[in-house]
């Protein structure tokens, strides 16, 4: 390939990718904001995981059933309050629940 | 072919600019939400797509790179200097990575690469990979300037094009060195892409801890590479380089180690914060820490500040990684100043005796580690700065702080899996623990009556000790470790009347990186035995007549004469051994000498024969100058096979810990429905 | 009867690693063969190689051989490894002792290792014991219906058993 050649070819290539780049997308990806009730289900997923390896735990004898009752209580409460809030969030905010409900 | 290259590399440094700075300003936009003529999100869009296109047409300079390669090309100087006619094809190849430019090619590449992935998924959180997609691209700016006026590799040779040229360095022509550097740069520049997500994060205040589970994958198969990258560079060194180690405290060594390290600590403890939000600064600290050394490791061995046997030539790049190196610091250290807020702990360790608080010490080793190992990098120079000479901080200093590091790391390995979230408490440390400490005291007795004393002959051998407490402890993992898989697939085989094997495929399944961890963990834990074995390593050298015979251990060597050979790379000379076990022939080996003629330069070609009782490794070091009989230096490493078998473990446990859990029914139900459906989820643990 | 029994048996661990320690510091003093092995490990290759002199492979490498020639002469003459190692150090400078010695400046490098660890695990145990200290107690039951009925639930969603397959 000689010295010409090789800048044509950049050329081209410049060309193209030129195009691909500013070719108009009407529909971009939106930049949406992630929500507090976003925020707050996951949080949700989160306990409820840990609620389940708790279990799981205890079943394969790894906790005894004191330690394991009060850490069960702890992570119960924790979720309890976590979901009286997202019910609050979804109350006030209803056009969300059903984008939300699956 | 030059020219193209060239112009490529041109149009993806502007290309990549492009993306930071619209990338910048659409996020700006964003930020202050005042309307403009142009939509943050078109903006955005036309940034991303910059640096898709950055990507091939950095691919394109590359893959002139290899082309030029291919058809002996040499008016370009790295050709000439990195490659010639008779080189085989599969390293005319390799000839991308074997010299400065073009191995800086091949990491802007790579670069790109990921940075292609990264804003091609860009809809599972499109403004979390807007901020990751612009920081990415500063980086590739970084490279991709380096690549076009510091260390081009397209410029023209001066004077005369020779006929062929220099060829590629003895050293290197050899199966693994032409996957061992790509694998190594996977893992360096792959921690990039969580390094962007995190600064990315905090710079927009991303809200909860999704971020660390987009990045989880990148993290791995960073990870992932890394150590194959290491692993499969000892093992080059152990074939190639000739003296029967693996691994000799080198500053590349060392600076491929230290982003290991830290890498491995923040895998650990980012499941803290995903599991309870704890430790935020800290692994936002470790995953900027991981990256920045990725960085200091080759501004050490590019720059010329530390001598090193993977000599590159010394050059004034080292001033541009040191430019950088600042830059990234500066950005981290201010955007941490001005968000530290977003960081706070939601919750705090509640005991010394818990899962959390073994992940902080295991944190605690893994930097300690580092620190040591950069410690002894730098304390050339820092010697050199006070006391005006220069001293070596070579093998005998490492090995003796990081072996007991080491040790202490094997032991949390064992501990941290069996001690509950929390707190434990003594009942469940007796429960816990009862099974690994008789595995630990079973194994010292075991291995005291089968010979591994320290004590022989009123010397202590503290190889042999400390050969010895990890040999036990490797015992005390495996079983703990075996008895988390059996506990877990004892409850799923109580409730679902499963075998025991399908309850442990099933165990794993339904939580892949927990049980790949482990796998991970025994694969660490064989490799540890492998690298402790090293303690009783035997060698003899002797000069070997036709016909003479040498023993080690159970084999005897005899000459059975000695052969040349000669093609248009290299000629070469060898000496055949038969080797006898128990008064058999059991095998022969043939060690030889090569001359790369490209080159001239002289290359030992060790034969190495791996059996169950471990590897015989034969050197040919030369003749005597004085009879002209050849030398012979054996080697008889009993365990040196275990490294390479944990790898396999390593790399079987990540790929399971790469794969997705399978969800159980219930767990991603909403609330109503989760009401009537039968929740099995019990069995489903996080980590 | 207790305490004296626990004293003994702390004395006789402190016993066993002063004997550790002291057996440690005098090891070394081999045979020949082995004494060459050991110092040839502690050396580096002055030829450039960046090995230990006991390593280095280098094809043709003169100095190593003239090198390791000079160590078996040093042994034989019945020197101590301390003065065949400052020989050496006076012949080729300090860079050809493998590791930092244990004098002037070269100690911190042996230090600061040992310091590290240790300030960081001092500091790892304090933090977490001061946070431990002021740990939340078990928060009072809340007296609150709603709060106990989603706690069922809770229960419900995260305990069933696993009857159905995957």
């Amino acid at each position: 390939m000689t010295e010409m050649q090789g800048i044509i070819a950049g050329a081209m290539l410049t060309l193209a990718l030129g195009i691909y780049i500013f070719w108009p997308e009407n529909a971009p990806a939106n930049q949406s904001e992630k929500s507090r009730l976003d925020y707050l289900l996951e949080r949700k997923e989160q306990l409820y995981e840990n609620l389940r390896d708790l279990t799981f735990e205890y079943r394969a004898g790894k906790y005894p059933e004191e330690d394991f009752v009060a850490q069960r209580s702890l992570l119960e409460n924790e979720t309890a309050l976590l979901i009286t809030e997202i019910e609050r969030v979804e109350r006030t905010r209803p056009g969300r629940i059903a984008l939300r409900a699956r | 072919m030059a020219a193209f290259g060239s112009f490529a590399l041109l149009l993806a440094l502007a290309l990549a600019t492009y993306n930071l700075f619209a990338g910048t300003a659409a996020l700006r936009l964003l930020a202050n939400g005042r309307p403009a003529r142009i939509s943050s999100d078109r903006l955005a869009d036309t940034a991303r797509r910059a640096g898709i296109a950055s990507f091939v047409a950095v691919t394109a300079a590359a893959v002139a790179l290899v082309w030029s390669a291919l058809t002996n090309d040499f008016t370009i100087t790295y050709i000439a200097e990195h490659s010639n006619r008779a080189l085989p094809a599969p390293y005319k190849f390799a000839a991308l990575w074997s010299g400065q430019e073009g191995s800086l090619l091949l990491w802007a590449w790579l670069l790109g690469g990921y940075g292609f992935i990264l804003r091609l998924t860009h809809k599972t959180e499109v403004k979390l990979h807007a901020y990751a997609g612009t920081i990415l691209a500063g980086v590739e700016v970084f490279f991709l300037a380096i690549v076009n006026f510091a260390a081009p590799p397209f410029s023209l040779l001066k004077g005369a094009i020779p006929n062929d040229g220099n060829g590629l360095n003895p050293l290197l022509q050899y199966p693994e060195m032409v996957i061992h550097p790509p694998l190594l740069y996977l893992g360096y520049v792959g921690f990039t892409i969580p390094f962007a997500f995190a600064l990315g994060a905090l710079m927009m205040r991303y809200p909860g801890e999704t971020w660390i589970k987009v990045t989880r994958r990148w993290t791995l198969v960073s990870w992932l590479f890394l150590t194959l990258g290491i692993v499969v560079g000892m093992h080059w060194a152990y074939g190639v380089l000739g003296w029967g180690g693996y691994w000799g405290w080198d500053p590349v060594e060392n600076a491929s180690l230290m982003p290991w390290l830290t890498g491995t600590a923040f895998l650990h403890s980012v499941m803290m914060q995903e599991r309870k939000g704890m430790m935020k600064s800290w692994n936002i600290w470790l995953i900027f820490a991981t990256f920045m050394l990725s960085i200091l490791g080759t501004l050490l061995t590019r720059g010329g500040l530390v001598s090193s046997v993977h000599a590159f030539a010394q050059s004034s790049l080292g001033t541009w990684f040191m430019v950088f190196l600042a830059i990234v610091l500066a950005v981290c250290v201010l955007t941490y100043i001005f968000k530290r807020n977003h960081l706070k702990s939601e919750q705090r360790i509640e005991s010394l005796v818990s899962r959390e608080s073994s992940f902080l010490f295991n944190n605690l080793v893994l930097l300690t580690a580092c620190f040591v190992i950069l410690w002894g990098t730098l304390f050339p120079i820092l010697s050199e700065f006070v006391e005006g000479s220069k001293i070596t901080v070579g093998a005998p200093f490492f090995d003796r702080v990081a072996i007991p590091i080491g040790i202490f790391l094997l032991f949390l390995t064992g501990v941290g899996p069996l001690l509950p979230w929390r707190a434990a408490s003594l009942q469940a440390i007796r429960r816990n623990f009862l099974l690994p400490a008789l595995a630990v005291w079973a194994t010292v007795i075991g291995g005291i009556a089968a010979g591994i004393r320290p004590w022989q002959d009123s010397t202590f051998d503290i190889g042999r000790f400390y050969a010895l407490v990890a040999f036990a402890l490797a015992a005390g993992v495996l079983t703990a470790i075996l008895s988390e898989f059996l506990r877990g697939a004892g409850v799923i085989a109580r409730q679902t009347s499963r075998n025991l094997f399908a309850a442990i495929y099933l165990l794993i399944r339904r939580n892949t990186r927990r049980y790949g961890g482990y796998v991970v963990h025994i694969g660490v834990v064989v490799a540890m035995i492998g690298l402790a074995g090293a303690a009783f390593n035997r060698n003899v050298e002797s000069e070997l007549a036709l016909h003479d015979r040498m023993g080690i251990g159970p084999y005897i060597l005899e000459n059975a004469g000695g052969s040349q050979d000669t093609n248009t790379n290299y000629n070469s000379e060898s000496v055949l051994l038969d080797i006898y076990r128990g008064g058999k022939r059991v095998f022969q080996v043939a060690p030889e000498r090569r001359t790369y003629l490209a080159s001239d330069q002289p290359q030992t070609m060790a034969a190495i024969h791996s059996g169950p009782g471990g590897d015989l490794y034969v050197i040919y070091e030369g003749t005597d100058s004085d009879t002209g009989h050849p030398i012979i230096k054996a080697l008889l490493n009993p365990l040196v096979g275990w490294i390479w078998a944990g790898l396999v473990f390593i790399v079987f446990g990540t790929l399971v810990a790469l794969t997705p859990s399978l969800m159980p029914v219930a767990a991603t139900v909403r609330m109503p429905a989760a009401r009537t459906a039968p929740a099995e989820a019990a069995l489903k643990g996080g980590d | 009867m207790a305490t004296p029994l626990r004293f003994t048996s702390w004395t006789k661990a402190l016993q066993a690693i002063a004997l550790v320690v002291a057996v440690t510091l005098s090891m070394g003093a081999g045979n020949d063969s082995a004494r060459f092995q050991d110092l040839s490990h502690r050396l580096m290759c002055t030829c450039g190689c960046a090995q230990m002199l006991g390593e280095c492979n280098q094809m043709g490498c003169a100095e190593s051989a003239r090198a390791k020639a000079e160590l078996t002469t040093a042994i034989t003459s019945g020197k101590t490894d301390r003065q065949i190692l400052d020989t050496f150090a006076a012949k080729y400078g300090a860079t050809v002792l493998a590791a930092p010695t244990t004098k002037g400046f070269d100690l911190v490098a042996w230090i600061a290792p040992i310091a590290v660890f240790a300030a960081a695990l001092m500091g790892t145990i304090l933090l977490v014991r001061r946070w431990s200290a002021g740990r939340t107690q078990l928060p009072a039951e809340p007296a609150n219906p709603e709060i106990d009925v989603l706690r069922e639930q809770i229960r419900r969603e995260t305990e069933a058993g696993i009857e159905g397959g995957f």
